[in-house]
């Protein structure tokens, strides 16, 4: 049920299909038109970081970790079929190119694993010791690599006029290959998983996101390809060794690539990697060598991070969707519609009942100290299966740290957090979100890159790989989704950017967002903070729809008619511990409550303040 | 023994050129949040500098460190105005692009003024030594090692007891309440910077003297460093210090002991190791991360 | 597509994609590879193209080997040019950089269309552009790249035009250390080695003949290019006290290790290092004129030689560019004798593998001596062998073409004479 373009935009989307064709079938027939070896050679080195860039997207572009030891992946598939073809030089050096595809995903699988504790800069560091790394062992390892002097290979076999076209065409396929993977990987939840993990990854653990294993698998669909590249240009280059093969200008070349074309765009590496070759190419040959070309491409770099961040298609897009809607009212200031009955997931599997005395959720004794202030305080509560419980108590009591503690965000010091009589304190965030725990942040934390239809569609409900192959962007995922923002009034809003919400917009979504684990137990963070009263009540609405379906609730509240309204039982916390629990009116009379929010000084309103004459102010 | 000694002694000064440097890094960073792998290309154009003062004036090359720190400061200073602050809010890896494209940009124009050819500078001691026992000590890194000691106590002293060195460690620990109680953010953060780069210009003035070096060298240098102030804890100055002397001596004593051809692999070792095991390094904090961009 | 990017998505990708490719076109020009060279015109200039690093890490011999060609262009156009054709020189910067190298000969081949072809310095740089001669079976002579690797490839197009390969440099000097008389012969030696295809097997090969002839190895180890600190290196090379030090270097290292040994008192009796002291007042600056002294090499060219040619190509590079030419010059200067030379003896530029055989089946006199060669293009005569005396250059062997009878026995560092 994707939406089909208006005819405003018909145009433009023909005009560039038939672009882009034109521009491909040029590179593709370009061997069999021309015997310009210059270009020929420069289209190759173009395709060669073509796929490079397409890989360094899918980790870089769509899950935001920037790597500059992307050129190492080069290398290791030029070694491979350079070590292999002058061992077994009796077969023909194309039967490596495979292995060295294989090579290069297994090295890269061990990068990720080694760098999984690593993100933002150190990430960056790690890439670039290990790019240098790699160059030291080939040079050092001189029994299999031949050190320094290099490894040659064979010279082509085949006719000198069409001496080329094997790489050229080999090339082109692994192209084609890569952007294939590139474009699928885009469409499944993998793909929605890694842009989460892009824009925020805590928060990506707490909705199922695996976070090991998605990186590991973006490593690795980031490298495999490239191995292969390599080693197709490796034999082109008839010569392999260190300095020319892990050099870092070419990890530069590819992120300049990257960045110019456009992060997460499917064309966009592409596009990038043909002008910055070409650019290289003008810079050696036209404007005198060698230090030309570093200004150019250093320049580039501080100018493209200063002036053109998303590189130039998004910002096109941007553009032009600005010149497009100019004008126009948009959908954001419009009421929210309120939405239908809850609809339960046709998928839904039965879930053992428990035991009648045990709680859904028990937390016993959580310890939790920032410095010498203990936020949770040896903290006991149970949230009862089918309930809708409630946590109140003053600012500072550790409500959110409380939560944090459950959902994995915070690591408790001490304690025990049991769930469904399973006990949950030593899983990962999103082992506990598959066990059907959801939690809504106090502050909304939504993917604000995505659309409202992709933060919906990006949780994972259980873990499994064909799961992550599911395709994200239209069938079942994206029609559940669709049913749940239409129960959360928000399905108009679909294709809006998640940034562009209101405070309230947003909490209805992430709420739907956590719907899509299918949860047994939500933990609510103010859901009614910020949001006006008709959305109040309709939270208070959808929240006992849900709990009659079968979702067991925790909240933490301000808003006191809400919680005593809706909550039974409720606990209070107040100093990091419990200090009463009971129904909305036992709480509301009980005066250690009472003193723990107002303080023993405190005199009623109805008590202290002397009579005197209203005055209109 | 006197061999261990002897390469023990070697590796301290040249960990306390190392230290030197490494400071100026971890400062910008614990500051300003910026990881700047233009370091090496700066000490490197400080290396350059010194060499045109030696070369015209005839001074001592490492009383020239005295000229040539107020001219790589006052780079700094402009560079810092012009490139880095407006991305200051910018994710960390954009930073790390765009200090990555300023090295280049600097190796590109050191290349076009001096020329890509191997420079020295060779002052007259530059080939003796101090003889203690069976100790050979070379003058220059003795001289390069206390230097940079001298200049680093400065460095701490100007942190810990200056009204300056109290407003730095301010903002870097909060910005917005260091400007409430009337502190310039972004004087304090051109300050830092340049007094970072300006490290590294003194830095190269003592490198310039105890090897030779070429435009591109400044990649071996920001290997080094950072795998330094990785070890130490980025942020720390006292972890840049140890880390540095820590490096110095490992570096050493790989060449002495393993090979000389491994020994450039100590730094990359070193880097993926303490990323691995303990990834806020020696004397890093742990960052919160549980921390909600509000 | 991608709905991460919806609406009008696509358009601007068309949009730029096609600016792009319409670039692209426009650059290449349409259809590329058309005819109307300047082959085909029997009285035009020939045009030579080779690609140097000017600039980059090997921008000093790249420098050198321009000023080389250049030099033999003059000389042959002054002398009524080659076949009676005036020679154009074209010559490309590859920034000592390989995936360039390639880049620039491809496009001397099919867009400069040049009619022959020279190379390039640094063993490096001529493995793969050699390559990329031999694909398009065009003759590839080069003045700089002697690594064996180049000579294990079977190629036929290729030529190398210094006396010996890289590994047979040294063997000159290995010789005369052998029949040293007892008394005088260093029994153990020391190979400190810069990790580089040319010094290792420089070191390797005179290695291997002191080692069969009783002098023993007690150091060996390489560094690496980036190597800066060489104290470390000198003490471990002072405590196993060789006689002899074989020092594999290029420039920056050997400079640094023996800079390291001074400054570790430590002075080998005999000292022989690649490279690095063929430099002239380079070297002696960078580690003290009062150190060269009885610094032995191998070097391929001597400005004094009476090698044919030889004075007059001294005169004219003075005359060009001031000094004495540079090593990389001369050896530059011979790669063009030697193309001259096929070409006059096959006497047209046509047919590339008629040139190449001509050459594999004579020996050409250039200002290094005779050059011949084997059927791997690798040449079969001997460096010569060079001393630092009196703070000059002196070449001592081999003996009929030294321009001293005195050698000095060993390495005297710090003797101002």
């Amino acid at each position: 049920m994707s939406e089909a373009p208006t005819t405003q935009v018909a145009r433009p989307i023909w005009l560039s299909r038939i672009a882009l064709g034109i521009a491909a079938v040029y590179v593709l027939i370009y061997p069999l038109i021309s015997s310009d070896l210059y270009y020929q050679n420069m289209y190759i080195t173009s395709l060669v970081f073509a796929v490079a860039a397409s890989g360094l997207n899918i980790i870089m572009g769509l899950a935001g970790y920037v790597s500059l030891g992307q050129g190492a992946f080069i290398g290791l598939g030029g070694y491979t079929i350079g070590i292999c073809a002058t061992r077994f030089d009796s077969v023909s050096p194309w039967v490596w190119i495979p292995l060295a595809a294989v090579v290069t995903g297994v090295v890269a699988l061990v990068l990720g694993v080694v760098s999984l504790r690593t993100r933002g800069p150190a990430f960056v560091i790690i890439t670039v010791a290990f790019l240098f790394l790699v160059q030291v062992i080939a040079v050092n390892w001189k029994s299999l690599t031949n050190g320094t002097a290099g490894l040659s290979l064979p010279l082509p076999t085949w006719s000198i006029d069409i001496i080329n076209w094997p790489f050229y065409y080999a090339l082109c396929g692994i192209l084609a290959l890569q952007m294939l993977l590139a474009w699928w990987i885009q469409r499944t939840k993998l793909g929605m998983g890694l842009v989460a993990i892009r824009e925020d990854e805590t928060k990506a653990a707490t909705i199922g996101i695996n976070l090991p294993v998605e990186k590991m698998l973006a490593f690795v669909a980031s490298s495999f390809f490239v191995g292969a590249a390599g080693a197709v240009y490796g034999y082109y280059l008839t010569f392999i060794d260190p300095r020319g093969m892990f050099s870092i200008l070419f990890s530069v070349q590819i992120v300049l690539s990257v960045l110019v074309g456009g992060r997460a765009t499917l064309w966009g590496p592409v596009i990038g990697a043909f002008l910055i070759e070409w650019i290289n190419e003008v810079a050696n040959n036209d404007l005198g060598g060698g230090n030309t070309r570093l200004l150019i491409f250093g320049g580039l770099l501080v100018g493209l991070v200063l002036f053109l961040p998303t590189g130039i298609l998004p910002t096109a897009e941007r553009l032009l969707s600005w010149w497009r809607t100019r004008g126009k009212a948009g959908l954001v200031g419009a009421r929210v519609e309120t939405g239908g009955a809850f609809p339960v997931a046709k998928d839904r599997e039965p879930v053992p009942a428990l035991a009648p005395d045990v709680p859904l959720l028990e937390v016993k004794g959580l310890e939790r100290r920032f410095g010498g202030i203990r936020a949770v305080d040896s903290a006991t509560l149970a949230v009862p299966e089918g309930s809708i419980t409630g946590l109140i108590g003053p600012n500072g009591s550790g409500k959110t740290t409380l939560f944090n503690l459950i959902d994995n965000t915070l690591r408790p010091d001490t304690g025990e957090i049991w769930f469904a009589g399973e006990r949950i304190d030593r899983l990962h965030s999103w082992q506990r979100a598959h066990r059907g725990l959801g939690r809504t942040f106090q502050i909304t934390r939504l993917f604000r890159e995505m659309t409202v239809l992709e933060n919906v569609v990006a949780p994972q409900r259980t873990f499994s790989l064909s799961q992550l192959g599911r395709i994200a962007v239209s069938g079942a995922e994206a029609e559940r989704a669709r049913e749940l923002l239409d129960f959360v009034g928000m399905g108009a809003f679909a294709g809006q950017k998640a940034s562009d919400l209101s405070f309230g917009q947003q909490k209805l979504v992430e709420l739907a967002q956590v719907l899509m684990l299918d949860p047994r137990l939500i933990l609510l963070d103010e859901p009614a903070g910020g949001i006006n009263p008709v959305l109040i009540e309709r939270m208070s609405e959808m929240i006992r729809e849900l709990n009659r379906h079968g979702t067991s609730f925790l909240i933490v509240e301000h808003n006191m008619p809400f919680v005593l309204d809706l909550c039974d039982p409720v606990h209070v916390l107040a100093r990091g511990r419990r200090i009463s629990t009971g129904t909305p009116d036992e709480i509301q009379a009980d005066p250690s409550v009472i003193d723990a929010y107002l303080g023993e000084d405190f005199l009623a309103p109805q008590e202290s303040r002397p009579s005197r004459d209203r005055e209109v102010i | 023994m006197e061999p261990f000694v002897q390469n023990l002694i070697l590796g301290l000064l040249l960990g306390g050129v190392y230290a030197l440097v490494a400071s100026g890094l971890t400062l910008i960073f614990g500051v300003m949040r910026v990881i700047n792998i233009a370091h090496g290309a700066f000490l490197i154009l400080g290396a350059f500098v010194s060499y045109t003062v030696w070369n015209w004036l005839g001074f001592d090359p490492l009383l020239c460190i005295i000229a040539t720190t107020p001219v790589i400061f006052a780079i700094g200073w402009v560079v810092y105005r012009v490139i880095v602050s407006p991305i200051r809010d910018a994710p960390m890896s954009s930073t790390v692009l765009l200090t990555f494209g300023l090295a280049l940009v600097l190796e590109a124009v050191m290349g076009f003024i001096w020329g890509n050819n191997s420079t020295s500078v060779r002052p007259s001691y530059a080939d003796e030594s101090f003889t203690i026992g069976e100790l050979f000590l070379p003058k220059a890194q003795v001289y390069g090692g206390l230097i940079a000691i001298v200049v680093l106590v400065a460095l701490h002293l100007l942190l810990t007891r200056t009204w300056l060195g109290r407003a730095i460690r301010a903002a870097a620990s909060n910005p917005t309440g260091a400007q409430l109680v009337g502190i310039t953010i972004s004087s304090v953060a051109a300050l830092v910077f340049a007094i970072g780069i300006a490290t590294a210009g003194a830095g190269g003035a003592i490198a310039a003297i105890l090897y030779p070096f070429v435009p591109g060298s400044h990649y071996q240098w920001i290997a080094r460093l950072l795998a330094i102030v990785v070890l130490g804890g980025l942020g720390s100055m006292g972890g840049a210090v140890l880390g540095a002397v820590m490096f110095g001596i490992a570096e050493t004593m790989t060449a002495a002991y393993i090979s000389p051809a491994w020994a450039t692999a100590v730094p990359y070792a070193i880097v993926f190791a303490v990323l691995l095991v303990r990834p806020q390094g020696l004397l890093g904090t742990k960052l919160r991360d549980d921390a909600v961009a509000a | 597509m991608a709905p991460l990017l919806h609406l009008g998505r696509r358009a601007r990708s068309g949009i730029t994609l096609a600016a792009v490719a319409g670039l692209a076109l426009a650059a290449c020009g349409v259809g590329g590879g058309d005819d109307g060279s300047s082959s085909d015109d029997s009285s035009g200039p020939i045009t030579i193209g080779a690609s140097l690093p000017l600039t980059g890490e090997f921008s000093q011999p790249g420098q050198a080997a321009k000023q080389g060609y250049e030099v033999w262009r003059e000389m042959v156009n002054a002398d009524g040019g080659l076949l009676g054709r005036q020679v154009n020189l074209t010559i490309k910067d590859d920034a000592s950089n390989q995936n360039t190298i390639v880049a620039d000969y491809n496009a001397l081949i099919s867009q400069d269309q040049v009619d022959l072809l020279l190379g390039t310095f640094s063993s490096l740089l001529n493995l793969p552009a050699s390559s990329v001669a031999e694909k398009n079976q065009m003759l590839y002579v080069e003045p700089a790249g002697g690594s064996p690797e180049m000579f294990t490839r079977g190629y036929k197009y290729l030529f190398f035009t210094q006396q010996a390969p890289v590994d047979r440099q040294g063997e000159v000097f290995a010789n005369w250390i052998t029949q040293l008389p007892e008394n005088e012969r260093p029994t153990t030696a020391a190979y400190p080695t810069l990790d580089d295809p040319f010094a290792i097997p420089t070191s390797q090969g005179i290695e291997d003949i002191l080692a069969k002839n009783g002098v023993k190895t007690v150091y060996r180890e390489t560094y690496a290019i980036d190597t800066k600190n060489f104290d470390t290196i000198a003490n471990e090379i002072k405590a196993a006290d060789p006689d002899l030090v074989v020092n594999g270097a290029i420039f920056e290292d050997g400079v640094g290790l023996i800079r390291s040994m001074l400054k570790a008192d430590f002075a080998p009796q005999w000292l022989y290092q690649s490279t690095a002291p063929s430099l002239g007042a380079q070297y002696a600056d960078a580690i003290g004129a009062q150190n060269t002294e009885g610094v032995m090499f191998a070097i391929s060219h001597a400005p004094e030689a009476k090698t044919p040619g030889n004075p007059e190509f001294v005169a004219k590079y003075q005359e060009m560019f001031g000094g004495l030419p540079p090593e990389d010059a001369a050896d530059a200067y011979a790669s063009g004798q030697v193309l001259q030379a096929a070409i006059e003896g096959v006497g047209s530029i046509d047919d590339q593998a008629a040139l190449a055989d001509w050459l594999r089946d004579n020996q050409v006199e250039t200002i290094l001596g005779p050059l011949s060669w084997d059927e791997n293009g690798s040449p079969e005569g001997d460096f010569l062998i060079g001393q630092w005396q009196d703070g000059q250059v002196e070449y001592v062997l081999p003996n009929d073409v030294a321009t001293t009878d005195h050698i000095v026995m060993g390495w005297k560092p710090g003797d101002a004479s």
